[in-house]
């Protein structure tokens, strides 16, 4: 496997020299048309639900959201606001030769972003796909390949078990950057293989943050939670809730009742079934819980104000926060990715919740929707492939 | 006479070939008595519309999650003892405790399932002990037991575990001189402990030959292991590196929570005429354990994966229905087979007892 790998990756680089004098607006148009292939491709649609273990109508809901963030404007922002106006007309900075990108398996189609980011930055790109989603990589190689065959034959798409070593080491190896997601075993096992190669986002969860409750925000947090299975690090696991949040909890039961129609639950192992059901067993002892547990999901509304992220599908615990300026002191550092927000003046929060390492705030419902231009990790998406250093990065979507 | 006074006895004549406690009678005495006696048991079952007037099954007697042991004081009297899970992280607060208000019932049901599946022939072993003494561990349930055990069951006991982990130099002094005695010995300890010894083993390439009828028992599993070590890979080192067959080798399963254990069914069945049948993890009468659906709480159908609920008669002095973090499957009409640990479970339990004391 790896030495027809190894050849590909040598003709992905040598494509990549070819294109180097291109502008960046050709870039940006192909991966946009791409993106609307993608989203439009039927087989890949039948088939990701199986391998990602999330129902076909979440897929259906996922698949346009992730081709959304691919959006021609907004990629020529993002790299106007990296590199400069008219950064679009020019051809790409001085970057990495090669990009790899090491994806997590908990979301489905993360390497449209890896893949557009590597492209942005000017680099051929190797990605290596998470084990719950081998499809996404391929199918928009192939829909990128239609378009512009030149900028796909700058991107390679692999599988790979993690773990074995040698291939795994021959393959990264080649990278001047190596983007890794992950749980804490896997960026273990890379982190002292790869060095300063490496940009390691490690598992975070989000919260939101609810100060004057207006209709409709439990169905926007409910959404939030049911997306992806509440499988990423941007899903919610608790809500900060000013006023009436054990109302709120009951509201937000309700509304994760419904979106458990419209949403379905993907299948879930018996390990995850076991520690969903375990969590609310536990959560009854806590002093003053109240456990609503049903078909979509399982809320918790519990006094003490910690953050502690829940096991997931679809579990949330409700805390009543009387001031949310207070929220960044629960809040370990660098725990949390996202906070979603309602009736709260995000300019109060930014700085402290900056300094808690979080990277995005946005209204409620928008959680699950991050642009191309999301400082992931505090990191600047393109400078970060670039070695550039920058201060730790918030965005604030209005 | 106290239900637990009457109940220690009973498991006590079993223990002598008495019938064992007829257990359906028994699950719902025990439940009216936790009832009664236990008042966030009783709050619990109450939330629940639970009460001994309508309980006519044992299968209906409302289940405590073991993470209820860290929030709670789930006793049906003043503690006689109380013991402590172990665990890496979060520090004792958050430790599970069992506060045990008869430690003679616990005693007598301990003793009662060891001799029966690790000592069927009533051979009486000096028994090694790869776990802390009891001075450094007094709230461990497993470091008890195996004070009863070296007192009751076997010709003395013990302690190759300090202060620092396992003593590996006098651990492997004793074993050459039982070795060159041809002495039976009975080993018991947490499994990451004998994963240390083969280890030191290989590394010096130095294997024993123990006496006849020496046995292993060990229990906590793959927990503080610093490399994965498979059942079949355990036995084989068993028998290469000591000279204990297979057949001698018994897993014991255990909580903190329960004061009866399960073993594996290796040497019983070998005792029983039964030496083909598969390996399981077996109980005492008194204790029984259902598989639990995660959604319903329904038993699954026979042979799928779900979450082990133990009922243990002999956790009559604090909760007798515990829901484990534990996944498994039954295993032939009588045994239980473990799966794995539901997702997100901290880690816990005895065989974490080395790594408490050795600092990471």
């Amino acid at each position: 496997m790896s030495a027809a790998l190894l050849a590909c990756l040598d003709a992905a680089v040598a494509a990549r020299a070819r294109r180097r004098r291109r502008p960046l607006r050709d870039t940006i148009a192909a991966l946009a048309a791409a993106a609307e292939r993608w989203r439009d491709d039927e087989a890949l649609r039948a088939e990701l639900p199986t391998a990602a273990h999330l129902s076909p109508e979440m897929i259906a809901a996922i698949v346009p959201i992730a081709a959304e963030a691919l959006d021609a404007a907004a990629m020529t922002e993002l790299v106007e606001r990296e590199w400069g106006a008219g950064a679009a007309a020019r051809p790409v900075p001085d970057g990495p030769a090669l990009v790899a990108q090491v994806l997590a398996s908990n979301v489905p189609a993360l390497a449209l972003p890896a893949i557009a980011l590597g492209c942005l930055a000017g680099a051929a790109v190797l990605v290596k796909s998470g084990r719950d989603d081998p499809l996404s990589a391929p199918a928009f190689q192939r829909a990128l390949a239609a378009v512009d065959p030149e900028l796909a034959a700058t991107v390679v798409t692999a599988y790979w078990r993690g773990g074995a070593v040698a291939s795994e080491g021959a393959l990264l190896g080649r990278a001047q950057v190596v983007v890794v997601s992950g749980g804490d075993a896997t960026l273990a096992a890379l982190a002292p293989r790869l060095g300063d190669r490496l940009v390691a986002h490690g598992p975070r969860w989000s919260v939101a943050v609810i100060s004057r409750e207006s209709p409709g925000d439990a169905d926007a947090v409910a959404l939030d939670v049911a997306l992806h299975d509440q499988r990423g690090c941007l899903s919610p696991h608790a809500v900060y809730v000013a006023t009436d949040a054990r109302g709120f909890a009951e509201r937000l039961a309700a509304a994760l009742a419904a979106m458990a129609e419209r949403l379905p639950p993907g299948p879930a192992s018996v390990e995850a079934r076991a520690g969903a059901r375990l969590e609310a067993a536990e959560a009854e002892w806590a002093p003053g819980a109240v456990i609503s547990r049903g078909p979509g999901g399982i809320v918790i509304h519990e006094i003490a104000d910690t953050f502690r992220p829940t096991r997931g599908l679809r579990t949330v615990r409700v805390h009543p926060l009387p001031d949310p300026r207070a929220l960044p002191e629960l809040l370990r550092a660098g725990q949390v990715e996202c906070v979603g927000i309602a009736g709260v003046d995000a300019a109060t929060l930014v700085p402290t919740l900056r300094a808690r390492g979080v990277s995005r705030l946005c209204p409620v419902g928008r959680m699950q929707r991050p642009p191309l231009s999301w400082p992931r990790g505090q990191l600047p998406p393109l400078g970060a492939l670039l070695g550039r250093s920058a201060e730790p990065l918030i965005e604030v979507e209005p | 006479m106290t239900l637990e006074a009457e109940l220690t006895a009973a498991i006590e004549d079993a223990g002598r070939g008495a019938p064992a406690p007829d257990f359906e009678p028994w699950a719902l005495r025990v439940f009216a008595h936790q009832f009664e006696q236990n008042a966030p048991y009783r709050a619990f079952c109450a939330r629940r519309g639970v009460t001994p007037a309508n309980v006519g099954h044992w299968e209906d007697v409302p289940a405590v999650p073991s993470a209820a042991f860290r929030r709670a004081d789930l006793a049906c009297g003043p503690p006689e003892a109380i013991f402590r899970t172990s665990g890496t992280t979060g520090g004792a607060d958050t430790r599970g405790h069992h506060r045990v208000p008869h430690l003679a019932l616990y005693r007598a049901s301990a003793l009662a399932g060891f001799a029966r599946f690790v000592l069927p022939d009533g051979f009486r072993l000096p028994c090694l002990c790869l776990v802390p003494p009891p001075a450094l561990r007094p709230d461990s349930s497993l470091v008890q037991m195996c004070v009863w055990v070296g007192e009751a069951l076997a010709a003395g006991v013990e302690w190759f575990v300090g202060e620092r982990g396992l003593e590996t130099e006098r651990l492997l002094g004793r074993l050459t001189a039982a070795e060159a005695s041809g002495e039976a010995l009975l080993l018991v300890g947490v499994t990451a402990a004998f994963a240390q010894l083969f280890d030191t083993c290989r590394a010096r390439a130095r294997a024993f030959r123990l006496g006849p009828a020496s046995r292993v028992v060990d229990t906590g599993g793959m927990k503080g292991m610093t490399r994965p070590l498979s059942r079949p890979g355990f036995l084989h080192e068993c028998w290469t590196l000591l000279g204990v067959p297979g057949y001698y080798c018994v897993n014991e399963y255990g909580m903190t929570e329960l004061c009866s254990q399960r073993y594996d069914s290796v040497l019983d069945d070998r005792f029983h005429g039964r030496s083909l049948a598969p390996r399981r993890l077996v109980a005492p009468p008194w204790l029984r354990t259902r598989v639990l659906d995660p959604d319903t709480l329904a038993p699954v159908v026979p042979g799928a994966a779900g979450l082990l609920c133990h009922h243990d008669l002999a956790n009559a002095g604090s909760v007798s229905v515990v829901l484990s973090e534990d996944l498994g499957r039954a295993a032939g009409d009588d045994g239980i087979e473990l799966l794995g640990r539901a997702s997100g479970t901290p880690p816990r339990g005895c065989g974490l007892l080395l790594a408490d004391l050795e600092p990471s």
